[in-house]
C-alpha cells in the first residue's frame, strides 16, 4: 500500500497570543475547546486538508514512487501552497517500520523528496518547501512524510 | 599482549570440577590483600573484598575464563602477592591465579596492585598498578580483570568500558529519547541529552570523550557531537542537509557518515574538529552505515544499488568498492570487529532481522541471533562479543549481549527501553 502522509502544521506565531507563563497569575477559566472556533494554525491545516482532498498519501513497502492519487492530492496542495507564499512546509518522509534505522532514515528522506519534487513541478516555489525524515522511529503513521508550517 | 595457548589446552580435570564450558580456563581469585595495618588494613581489607568479588564477577560474563568462587576465609599476606602458593592452587584446579593488594595513599587515594599468574608453570604472565580514588574502585577492578583475560586470550578485556545507547521512555510520537551512557556493567548510568530532541544511533569516539550521534534538534536527521565531560554539544556539519549513521575513525580523526543529497544517500567522511566533508560513495540508491576497518584503511557499508540492501567494502578514499554479501536477505548495519577479522550485520528476511557476522572477503558467514527484532550489533573491545538492540514479542527494546562462542543472547538491564548501543574500546587510566 502506498501512502504518504502530508500534514499540514502550525504557523508557530499564532500560538503566541495565547501563552501563558506558569504561575504568575490565577489563570482564567477557558470555555469548553468544542465551543472555539478553529484559529491560527489549526484553522490553516483544516482548511488545507479540506481542500487538497487530504494531508496524507500513501507508499508501497520499500517503495518511493508517488501513484495517482498522491499525485491528485499534492496537486490539490501545491494549488494552495501558491495561494499562500507566506506559508513555509516542511515535508516529512518516513520509513518502513521494519526496516533497519539508517536505511529507513533514507528511504524517509527519499519519499519527502519524492512529493517536494512534485510540489515544485506544480509551481510552488522551493523557498517554501523543506524536507526531513523520520525513518522508522514514529511507526504508528506507517510508510509516511510529514510537512510543517514553520 | 600475550598469547596464553597452554592454559586453554590443558583444562581437562578443573573443567571436571566446574559447571563451566570445557574450553575455558579456570583461574582462582583469591581476596586481595593490603599491607596496611590496624584499622586502616581492615579498611583495605573490606576494598579488597569487594574488589576480590568484582573481578570474579567480570570473568564470569566471558566465555573464556572460569573464575573460582573466592572465599573470604581463605586469604594470604602481602608477601604472597608476588610469591604465591602455586602448589595450592594447582591443587584446586586451578590454571591461572589473580593476586593482589589495596594499598592506601596519604593522599586519600588507594594503591590497587594486581598480578596474573600461570600456576602450572609457577611463572607471572602480567602486573598492573592503579592509583584511583576510593570511590572509584570499580575501575581497578575492572582493569585488574581486563589483565587476566588479557594474559588468558589474548584479546583486549572489554571490563573497563563503556556502552552508550538510546534511552527511549514515554508512548507513541511522544516518545523521549536521551543518549545515555554507563558501565559495561550497568554501573555509573546516566543521560547525556535532556529529551527535548529526538536522538538516534550513537558512536563513542575511540578515546572515550566524544559521542557522535543523530540528532532533530533542527527539526532533521542532523550528526552532532557531544563531549561526555560537559553535555557540550555542537553540529558536525555546517549544511542543513539530512545527515546520519556517524562512526569514527579507530584514530577518532574522522567520522564517516551518510548525508542526503535530493533522493541520493551517500557516504561522506568528514574531520572530527571540523573542515569540509568529503564525499566517498557516488552510486545512485541509498549508501548508509559506514564502518572502518580497524587500521582506517578501508570502510564497510551497506548499499541497495543492485536492488536490495547488501554490504560493500571499500578503501577508506572511496575506491575500490567489492560487495561481499551475496546471501538471500537484505544485509544492513556493518561493524567491523576491532580485531579486523569479522563484519558484525543486521540481515532482514521475511521472518524479522537478526544479527550475524561475516568475514571482510565475504566467506564464513554465520547467525549469532534467530530474534524477530534484532539490530544494530556492536562489537565488545575483545572482539568475541557484541552487544544489539532486541525488540521482545511485547514490541518493548532492550539490549542484548551475545558472544562469537554460539551461546545464547543474554539481556542487559537498563532502567527503561533502549536501543542502538554503542560499544567503546578499553578506556585509558
Amino acid at each position: 500500500m502506498k501512502r504518504m502522509i502530508v500534514f499540514f502544521a502550525a504557523v508557530a506565531m499564532t500560538t503566541t497570543a495565547q501563552a501563558q507563563l506558569p504561575g504568575l497569575r490565577k489563570r482564567p477559566s477557558v470555555p469548553p475547546p468544542a465551543a472555539t472556533p478553529l484559529q491560527g494554525i489549526d484553522a490553516l491545516r483544516a482548511e488545507f486538508g479540506t481542500q487538497s482532498g487530504g494531508t496524507t498519501i500513501f507508499f508501497g513497502a520499500e517503495s518511493v514512487g508517488l501513484t495517482v492519487p498522491a499525485r491528485t492530492i499534492l496537486a490539490a496542495q501545491a494549488a494552495w501552497l501558491r495561494r499562500h507564499p507566506e506559508i513555509v512546509v516542511r515535508v516529512e518522509g518516513y520509513g518502513d517500520s521494519g526496516d533497519t534505522r539508517d536505511h529507513a532514515i533514507a528511504v524517509g528522506a527519499r519519499r519527502a523528496e519524492e512529493a517536494r519534487s512534485y510540489l515544485v513541478l506544480m509551481g510552488v516555489p522551493a523557498a517554501q518547501l523543506s524536507v526531513t525524515s523520520w525513518g522508522k522511529e514514529r511507526p504508528g503513521l506507517g510508510r509516511a512524510v510529514t510537512v510543517l508550517v514553520r | 599482549m600475550r598469547r596464553f595457548l597452554p592454559l586453554m589446552l590443558v583444562m581437562g580435570s578443573a573443567a571436571a570440577a566446574q559447571p563451566a564450558d570445557p574450553a575455558a580456563t579456570v583461574i582462582a581469585v583469591p581476596p586481595l590483600t593490603s599491607p596496611d595495618a590496624g584499622s586502616r588494613g581492615n579498611e583495605m581489607l573490606a576494598i579488597g573484598w569487594q574488589i576480590t568479588q568484582l573481578i570474579e564477577t567480570d570473568l564470569r560474563q566471558t566465555a573464556e575464563v572460569m573464575a573460582l568462587q573466592p572465599n573470604r576465609d581463605d586469604y594470604y599476606s602481602y608477601p604472597e602477592v608476588t610469591a604465591p602458593n602455586f602448589p595450592k592452587w594447582r591443587s584446586a584446579g586451578a590454571k591461572a591465579l589473580v593476586t593482589g593488594f589495596v594499598q592506601s595513599r596519604s593522599d586519600g587515594r588507594l594503591t590497587v596492585g594486581c598480578y596474573v599468574y600461570d600456576t602450572q608453570k609457577g611463572r607471572e604472565l602480567g602486573r598492573k598498578g592503579f592509583i584511583v580514588g576510593a570511590g572509584d574502585w570499580r575501575r581497578a577492578a575492572h582493569k585488574c580483570s581486563g589483565l587476566a583475560y588479557t594474559a588468558i586470550t589474548g584479546a583486549p578485556g572489554m571490563f573497563d568500558t563503556q556502552i552508550a545507547y538510546v534511552a527511549e521512555s514515554g508512548v507513541g510520537d511522544g516518545r523521549t529519547r536521551r543518549i545515555a551512557l554507563m558501565d559495561s556493567d550497568g554501573y555509573n548510568h546516566r543521560y547525556l541529552t535532556k529529551g527535548g530532541a529526538m536522538v538516534l544511533t550513537p558512536d563513542i569516539a575511540p578515546k572515550g570523550q566524544q559521542i557522535a550521534f543523530v540528532s532533530y534538534a533542527d527539526g532533521r536527521p542532523a550528526v552532532r557531537l557531544i563531549d561526555i565531560a560537559s553535555s557540550n554539544e555542537r553540529p558536525v556539519l555546517t549544511s542543513d542537509a539530512i545527515s546520519f549513521s556517524p562512526r569514527f575513525s579507530p584514530d577518532g580523526s574522522r567520522i564517516a557518515f551518510s548525508m542526503m543529497n535530493g533522493s541520493n544517500s551517500d557516504i561522506y567522511v568528514v574531520g572530527a574538529s571540523g573542515g569540509a566533508a568529503q564525499r566517498l560513495t557516488t552510486s545512485p540508491g541509498i549508501d548508509t552505515s559506514p564502518s572502518f576497518s580497524p587500521d582506517g584503511s578501508q570502510i564497510v557499508f551497506e548499499s541497495d544499488r543492485g536492488g536490495s540492501q547488501q554490504l560493500y567494502v571499500m578503501n577508506a578514499d572511496g575506491s575500490g568498492e567489492r560487495r561481499i554479501s551475496f546471501g538471500g536477505g537484505w544485509y544492513a548495519a556493518p561493524e567491523w570487529s576491532p580485531d579486523g577479522a569479522w563484519i558484525a550485520f543486521t540481515r532482514r528476511a521475511q521472518n524479522g532481522r537478526s544479527i550475524g557476522i561475516i568475514k571482510p572477503d565475504g566467506s564464513g558467514e554465520r547467525a549469532l541471533t534467530n530474534g524477530v527484532g534484532d539490530e544494530g550489533a556492536s562489537w565488545a573491545a575483545s572482539s568475541r562479543e557484541l552487544i544489539f538492540q532486541r525488540v521482545g514479542p511485547g514490541g518493548r527494546s532492550g539490549l542484548a549481549r551475545v558472544a562469537l562462542d554460539g551461546s545464547q543472547p543474554r539481556a542487559m538491564t537498563i532502567p527503561q527501553d533502549g536501543s542502538d548501543p554503542a560499544w567503546s574500546r578499553v578506556l585509558d587510566q
